[in-house]
């Protein structure tokens, strides 16, 4: 007897051993739709026969979880509805309310949070018996997301009474509504027009009081444009261009641009009737674009307050010159030059006039000469802005190499030739010294490249997006600004005779003038630092020892006292030394950065920069502020010394909320040289807050003091936390 | 002399500046019919492994996170673990990469990714952990799954999607074109690769951020 139970109980519990995957399985998927609830309701109470009406899948989502659009975007998945009608009746497409856009991580998608309405049109049979109930059933699936996914489904269903004529269901008639105006369509008066451009796309828009900014686009299929490309937006009177870049998964099928266009939050596309925040976009491709991009951007201006008129900007690269020469790395070069102007104010007017217009012919050609480098570079698609030689340590070696030179000659080591330096000599060597006028020109531009001078900013970000002609004519009006105050000395004899007289103080000036030479000679050791390895800093202070030998040879031996075979071997070895330092310092510049050097060592506080972080951001509402810098850039360094470093600044940021964001510009970054490229410039330093409640980026002045982050700080609206919903979002 | 020498340094100034500085590459994503980045990851053993060591064989990669449903109706319906094994047997080295930063979906410690790996019957070469998104980021992988395949000469044949039906339904797997199957057919028979690219499609990759 004892047997039975006993099997039986083994039967019990290898059955319930064997289904325990089973009830695992259905804990876990206990609820079919987590975080999120989906009903089936209808327009109207009843129905008459072969009279189409509105039905909803209405999905409502947790805070802080949404589901996606017909085009999730870059991840996620639509939802579906999937009927199951009586015989007769027939179902419509989805008719989509325009989806938002969320940011995923560097990810962006389209969908929706809180509560949406999914409307669909049936169309019952016509021959209908009025008295009689239907019944619609579906099962909607669909995706539900925060930083995870998880599928959710749910069976649909309601009943609806047939009669002769249908009723409108009042309890639902303003969710359809408002669900209505939600949905894309044409505006009046607003026409459309797509085109090919670089294989990418230009929308053009054409209408009265279009946004002049904050349109965007959104794909109705996943593989026309990019996501997460930025989208400017390009003014022409009444015309607004949006440019598209096409998606990488692109397949060239593209025939039309079909989706949705948002205006900037709360804009309508049309005035006379309730909200209407999304236009339909479904336009044909018209052939390839053929107006000027580049010169329609510069016309706008992606931040609408730094555009310039061709004149402006000229007189801003006259007054940008000018204040070049107050540059802390140009002042010791100039400072040569008055020394040089001061010696020789006992020549003829004549003279000195050229000598005036050979150091701004030096200046102007050597202006000449990187800005055609730069826009030859830049026509052949190089992502590189003004200041771009310094991002090359080859270029930061040569010239550590030529200030330590010219210090060693300035601290009297040896004698360069016989004009430049034989102070108080009253016999001038011409023509030496009107090469060495211009060459002073070069020197001066060459070193003057990384200081770009308020205002000098924005001119060079409206040259670079104009023609060739205009953007040279820019650059000459920066190097006329910089050499007009020699050129007006050099000319104007009443000012050259105020200079003091010569005299052997010139010579304890010039030797005081090494230091300096050697101080900028310092900092460019740290800047290649910032590049290569310690390996090649070692290398190049090599390189300035063998400089030192060489000009300790040609100061023992000089070239007025020695003959025949020493001066031959003298030289021989100078020469010989020389070559070897440039190879030194050349050798350290070929030397690899470390793998960390692109996290900059700098403080924790600050984050380094990349787009999509700033986007996302922005769009949780936290105010950023981002500091475009390079360790090159000596007004940068400055700034982040005497202002963003400080305790009080530092405490404001933090008491606002504000993300720190640093875009490290040492070496090349295509992404930073974009990002300063939306703002019209092409250099560093710029600053850049982001309010956080959406509004346009306040631009601060490129010598900052605390005084002026405070007072923008203190403008900031407090929208922290304005959108906890997306806010939630990102974890 | 010394005039020359000071022309020379200048000259050789602006020569060095305009070549130097140009040198870096942007850093694109990698695109199909062009060379695929070369990176280096540790595998959940401890042991490194370099694209670069598998020249000469065809090589897929596929951006994993477990906890995704889109990854689950892959390796739930055991399609993953076969596709694996059936490529393995021909000679294809299989590289899952986790790109899911710590604290994030689908970031397991080495120890616990063997073991959810064992448990969801994964026949990978190895799976490589990639916590700082940093060749995720290289390759633009976006979601998981996301299919990269590359040739013995070490060029990208295939990226995108796994197959041609998005969706978390295990039933769609038997309806749809996979990709990858197509690309690795065609490309070990000599064909031309007919879908290239194709929209991935999935559960976003958590990257750190």
């Amino acid at each position: 007897m004892s047997h039975v139970p006993r099997t039986v109980g083994y039967s019990v519990l290898l059955l319930l051993w064997m289904m325990m995957p089973l009830l695992a399985t259905a804990q876990s998927t206990d609820d079919p739709s987590p975080h999120s609830e989906a009903t089936l309701v209808s327009e109207v109470e009843t129905i008459a026969p072969g009279e189409p009406f509105t039905v909803a899948m209405r999905l409502q989502m947790d805070d802080g979880w949404h589901s996606y659009w017909k085009n999730a975007g870059d991840s996620g998945l639509a939802t579906s509805i999937d009927w199951d009608l009586p015989e007769g009746f027939s179902a419509g497409d989805i008719q989509w309310p325009h989806p938002t856009v969320k940011e995923e991580g560097p990810l962006v998608t389209y969908g929706y949070s809180n509560e949406t309405m999914l409307m669909v049109d049936i169309t019952p049979p016509n021959d209908l018996e009025p008295g009689t109930e239907v019944t619609l059933e579906a099962r909607g699936d669909w995706l539900i997301c925060a930083d995870i996914c998880l599928p959710a489904h749910a069976d649909l269903e309601t009943t609806l009474l047939v009669e002769r004529e249908a009723r409108a269901d009042t309890e639902w008639a303003s969710a359809f509504a408002d669900t209505r105006a939600q949905h894309p369509r044409p505006a009046e008066g607003v026409s459309v027009q797509a085109y090919r451009s670089d294989g990418s796309f230009v929308l053009e828009l054409e209408g009265e009081a279009l946004p002049d900014d904050g349109l965007r686009f959104i794909p109705g299929e996943k593989r026309t444009i990019s996501n997460t490309a930025p989208q400017p937006v390009m003014r022409d009177g009444n015309t607004r261009y949006v440019a598209l870049q096409a998606s990488e998964y692109a397949d060239g099928s593209t025939e039309a641009l079909r989706g949705v266009l948002l205006g900037p939050d709360g804009f309508s596309w049309s005035d006379n009737e309730a909200p209407h925040p999304a236009l339909a976009v479904d336009a044909p491709l018209e052939g390839e674009f053929t107006g000027d991009l580049s010169a329609l951007a510069e016309a706008s201006g992606s931040t609408s307050s730094t555009s310039l008129s061709l004149w402006g900007a000229l007189g801003f690269a006259f007054i940008g010159g000018l204040l070049l020469n107050l540059m802390p790395c140009v002042f010791p070069v100039i400072s040569l030059k008055i020394l040089g102007f001061a010696k020789k104010s006992g020549e003829q007017p004549r003279i000195m006039r050229r000598h005036g217009g050979l150091f701004a012919a030096g200046v102007v050609v050597s202006f000449w000469v990187l800005a055609g480098l730069l826009l030859a570079l830049r026509a052949a698609g190089e992502q590189i802005g003004w200041g771009f030689q310094l991002q090359s340590p080859g270029f930061i070696a040569l010239m550590a190499l030529l200030f330590v030179g010219i210090g060693l000659n300035l601290a009297g080591l040896f004698e360069l030739g016989m004009g430049m330096t034989s102070v108080g000599s009253d016999v001038q060597q011409k023509a030496s010294g009107y090469s060495e006028s211009f060459l002073t020109g070069v020197l001066a531009t060459i070193v003057a490249t990384p200081c770009t001078a308020p205002l000098m900013g924005a001119a060079l970000g409206v040259a670079l997006t104009m023609s060739a002609v205009e953007a040279m004519s820019i650059f000459t009006a920066l190097g006329v600004g910089m050499a007009a105050p020699y050129v007006v000395l050099s000319s104007v004899p009443a000012l050259l005779n105020r200079l003091p007289k010569p005299g052997p103080w010139m010579e304890t000036m010039k030797q005081l003038l090494a230091f300096p030479m050697f101080a900028t000679a310092l900092w460019l050791v740290w800047v290649f630092w910032q590049q290569v390895s310690i390996d090649g800093v070692a290398l190049l202070l090599g390189a300035f020892l063998l400089l030192g030998l060489a000009g300790w040879v040609l100061g023992r031996w000089p070239a007025m006292q020695v003959e025949g075979r020493t001066w031959m071997a003298s030289r021989a070895v100078v020469t010989t030394v020389v070559a070897g330092a440039l190879a030194l310092a050349l050798l350290g510049a070929g030397t690899k950065a470390p793998a960390s050097a692109s996290g900059s060592p700098a403080d924790a506080e600050w984050q380094s920069f990349s787009t999509e972080q700033v986007d996302t951001l922005r769009s949780d509402g936290t105010p950023v502020f981002i500091d475009f810098t390079a360790a090159w850039c000596l007004t940068c360094q400055v700034n982040k010394r005497t202002t963003l470093s400080t305790e009080s600044v530092q405490q404001a940021f933090d008491d606002k909320g504000v993300t720190l964001i640093r875009a490290d510009w040492t070496n090349r970054n295509d992404e930073i040289t974009q990002a300063l490229a939306e703002f019209n410039r092409s250099g560093v330093p710029l600053y850049v807050l982001y309010p956080g409640d959406g509004s346009d980026p306040v631009l601060l002045p490129e010598v900052l003091t605390p005084q002026i982050v405070l007072d923008a700080l203190e403008n900031l609206p407090d929208t922290r936390n304005d959108n906890p919903e997306l806010a939630d979002q990102r974890p | 002399m010394t005039r020359s020498l000071w022309i020379t340094t200048l000259a050789l100034l602006l020569i060095a500046g305009g070549t130097l500085a140009f040198q870096a590459e942007p850093a694109d994503d990698p695109e199909v019919n062009a060379p695929a980045p070369d990176f280096t990851l540790t595998d959940t053993n401890g042991t490194e492994h370099s694209l670069s060591d598998f020249e000469g064989q065809y090589v897929v990669l596929e951006w994993l996170n477990f906890d995704c449903p889109f990854v689950g109706k892959f390796y739930g319906s055991g399609e993953m673990p076969r596709l694996q094994e059936t490529y393995r047997d021909q000679g294809v080295v299989w590289l899952s990469i986790v790109s899911s930063a710590p604290g994030t979906q689908g970031h397991f410690p080495p120890d616990e990714m063997n073991a959810r790996n064992e448990q969801e019957g994964g026949q990978q070469d190895a799976i490589l952990m990639d916590p700082e998104g940093t060749v995720g980021q290289m390759y633009g992988a976006q979601t998981t799954p996301h299919m990269y395949v590359i040739n013995p000469e070490g060029t990208l044949i295939y990226k995108g999607g796994i197959d041609s039906i998005p969706s978390t339904n295990v039933d769609d797997i038997d309806e749809a074109t996979n990709y990858v199957v197509e690309a690795l057919d065609a490309a070990m028979n000599g064909e031309e690769v007919a879908t290239q690219t194709a929209p991935p499609y999935g559960c976003s990759v958590k990257y750190a951020g």
